[in-house]
């Protein structure tokens, strides 16, 4: 069990080794294997049924893997539903459809977990909602349902939502691809400061502007495998992966 | 060329009636030809309920038997046996108050301070104690009355009330567990719920009353109407619990992910994220559930027992007023329209109050 503010061990943040995952007899993941050190901001890209939400779905436990292994801060991610609790409570998660909760209104969302899963008393769990929707620029609508908000507000109340559990990680799961054009940019501005205040993150996108901006590294995955793992320099001028250069070519080609 | 925008004119109300139903004189003689018909109906109907309706029980019955219109004095004459039934004479204030009980109980759960899972728990649980101790006795100095004098109105609402305390939460289980990501769970729940669905209620009525004290061990037999009350209450949960599973897959399954990506365990996001949602999509049929399951408290008049329907029965089946069926039943008619469209009305406020923030 990890406890909230135990000293750590010094290793990686997420340890993911020979990870295999299965839908049956298709093969979602192949012998993936990735280190992200604490602080360490990861770009996760790569064609469509590539694996790439798959990986990071697997991190929090979202999905079962099948083979390999998987540590998130020192604790091994195995059947042992302490763990996996443990685990989900050190890593936040935003996904790309927000899946705010629509019977509660955008404060309510904040506070629920803080209150039932890491027993914060309620003043203390308004507070600090309060302090992230500020953070997240949408301090008004605090008493707005989700179902009011336009869905760039909707993300940035997910991300709230999920830094008011104090997380060491923060996994995106394309976290806007389902927005509207003229809101990307209120989302990912969020994200850069986050990463700006040396959260440890792991973000699926196609964004690759941010990728270049943000990211210590980008990793690129095909057919259920890491292809390339690489800074984004190096990544976005010099890559000789044949794969890689024709996504990047689809991606940036218009 | 400018354009002229023009406002719709206004219509007034006589206006708008003119239009609607005498445009043409083939309207306005079909408009009148119903009209009239109408009017004769009503006419007819107010006559024989008030106009040449007796009212006092003064004449005796043969007196009202003479008049041309309702004879409302069997009401009057026999209204306690009709609430009632056979509860002893002067306990029966007691079995007013139960009454009186479940509507003030009904009348806190539409109050939206009582809307945490505990309070409404609370209403109802002590309610219903309060219920049966009014209506039993033998404690405080209340002489004890027997489940078996129990009767009419109060009958009902105590049936009707059972039922839905034991059959919703045993719905809620029996939808979960058909969900369970093990499939000889939920294979089972789903040949159990089938199994109850297919067969009617009143075979289920009687084998719990009649047949199954022969099966059982003495000590667990207890009293016939617990027994009956536990076999409506199965029926009810097979039905509800299918109208509360398809509620829960209205919920999207991000919901569920978004929970547990925030830490909450199984029954924390049943209850604070699943459960709501899902029963918000439930609502209108599980209303008609609730309205469908109060008629068919009725029904337990086959295994002997005089809910307020049998009870109508008895009070015009003695003698002098055999020939007031019709009156004894409209009375009857309105006291099950009072119930069931208060139950109704409060399933439609239920849905525009949850309406608030819907996506």
């Amino acid at each position: 069990m990890i406890s909230g503010n135990s000293p750590r061990s010094s290793g990686p943040a997420v340890l993911i080794e020979n990870l295999d995952k299965y839908y049956g007899t298709f093969q979602a993941l192949r012998k993936v294997s990735l280190s992200v050190d604490r602080g360490e901001r990861i770009v996760v890209c790569g064609p469509s049924g590539s694996g790439k939400s798959t990986m990071i779905r697997c991190i929090n436990r979202l999905e079962q893997h099948n083979g390999g292994r998987i540590t998130v801060l020192g604790t091994e991610l195995n059947d042992d539903v302490g763990n996996i609790d443990g685990i989900r409570r050190e890593v936040g998660m935003v996904f790309q459809h927000f899946n705010l909760f629509p019977h509660m209104t955008v404060l309510e969302n904040c506070m629920l977990a803080p209150m039932i899963v890491r027993k914060v008393p309620r003043a203390d769990a308004e507070a600090t909602a309060r302090r992230y929707l500020e953070k997240v620029r949408i301090p008004e609508q605090a008493m707005k349902y989700p179902g009011q908000l336009s869905g760039g507000q909707q993300q940035r109340v997910a991300i709230a939502r999920a830094l008011c559990m104090q997380p060491e990680i923060m996994l995106f799961d394309e976290p806007t691809s389902a927005l509207d054009p003229e809101m990307i940019a209120e989302v990912l501005d969020v994200i850069v400061t986050l990463a700006s205040e040396g959260m440890t993150m792991i973000c699926v996108t196609h964004e690759m502007g941010f990728a270049r901006r943000v990211a210590d590294r980008v990793i690129f995955m095909d057919g259920g495998e890491i292809v390339e793992q690489a800074p984004p320099d190096e990544f976005f001028t010099s890559s000789r992966n044949e794969r890689t250069r024709q996504f990047l070519s689809q991606v940036l080609g218009h | 060329m400018e354009m002229v925008v023009v406002a719709p004119p206004a219509i007034g109300k006589i206006e708008d009636l003119r239009r609607r139903f005498f445009a043409t004189p083939l309207q306005a003689l079909l408009s009148l030809a119903s009209l009239a018909v109408m009017v004769f109906l009503a006419w007819k109907l107010l006559n024989w309920a008030v106009f040449s309706a007796v009212f006092t029980t003064s004449g005796g019955p043969e007196a009202c038997q003479a008049a041309a219109g309702a004879c409302w004095s069997v009401i009057a004459a026999r209204w306690r046996i009709i609430l009632f039934g056979l509860y002893p004479y002067d306990e029966q204030w007691r079995s007013a108050l139960a009454c009186l009980i479940v509507v003030v109980m009904t009348v806190l759960s539409c109050v939206p301070a009582f809307w945490t899972g505990r309070r409404i728990a609370l209403v109802w649980g002590a309610g219903t104690a309060l219920f049966y101790v009014l209506m039993k006795g033998g404690v405080l100095g209340l002489p004890y009355v027997g489940e078996e004098a129990w009767g009419g109105l109060a009958l009902t609402l105590f049936i009707f009330v059972t039922t839905c305390l034991i059959g919703f939460p045993l719905a809620i289980c029996l939808a979960l567990l058909r969900r369970s990501g093990l499939p000889w769970i939920s294979r089972t729940t789903g040949l159990i719920i089938d199994g109850v669905r297919s067969l009617p209620l009143i075979s289920i009525l009687f084998t719990f009353a009649i047949v199954l004290p022969f099966a059982l061990p003495q000590w667990l037999v207890g009293d016939k109407l617990y027994r009956v009350i536990l076999g409506s209450a199965l029926f009810f949960s097979a039905y509800q619990a299918e109208i509360v599973r398809g509620g829960m897959q209205g919920v999207p399954s991000g919901q569920e992910e978004a929970a547990m990506a925030l830490g909450m365990r199984y029954w924390q996001r049943v209850g604070r994220i699943l459960l709501p949602q899902a029963m918000r999509n439930a609502l209108p049929a599980t209303i008609n559930q609730f309205v469908i399951s109060f008629k068919e408290t009725s029904l337990v008049i086959i295994v002997g027992f005089f809910e307020i329907l049998a009870s109508g029965n008895a009070a015009y089946g003695t003698g002098e007023w055999r020939f007031a069926y019709v009156e004894v039943y409209a009375f009857i008619a309105f006291i099950y329209f009072i119930f069931v469209f208060s139950l109704s009305r409060y399933g439609a406020f239920l849905e525009r109050r949850m309406s608030v923030g819907e996506r």
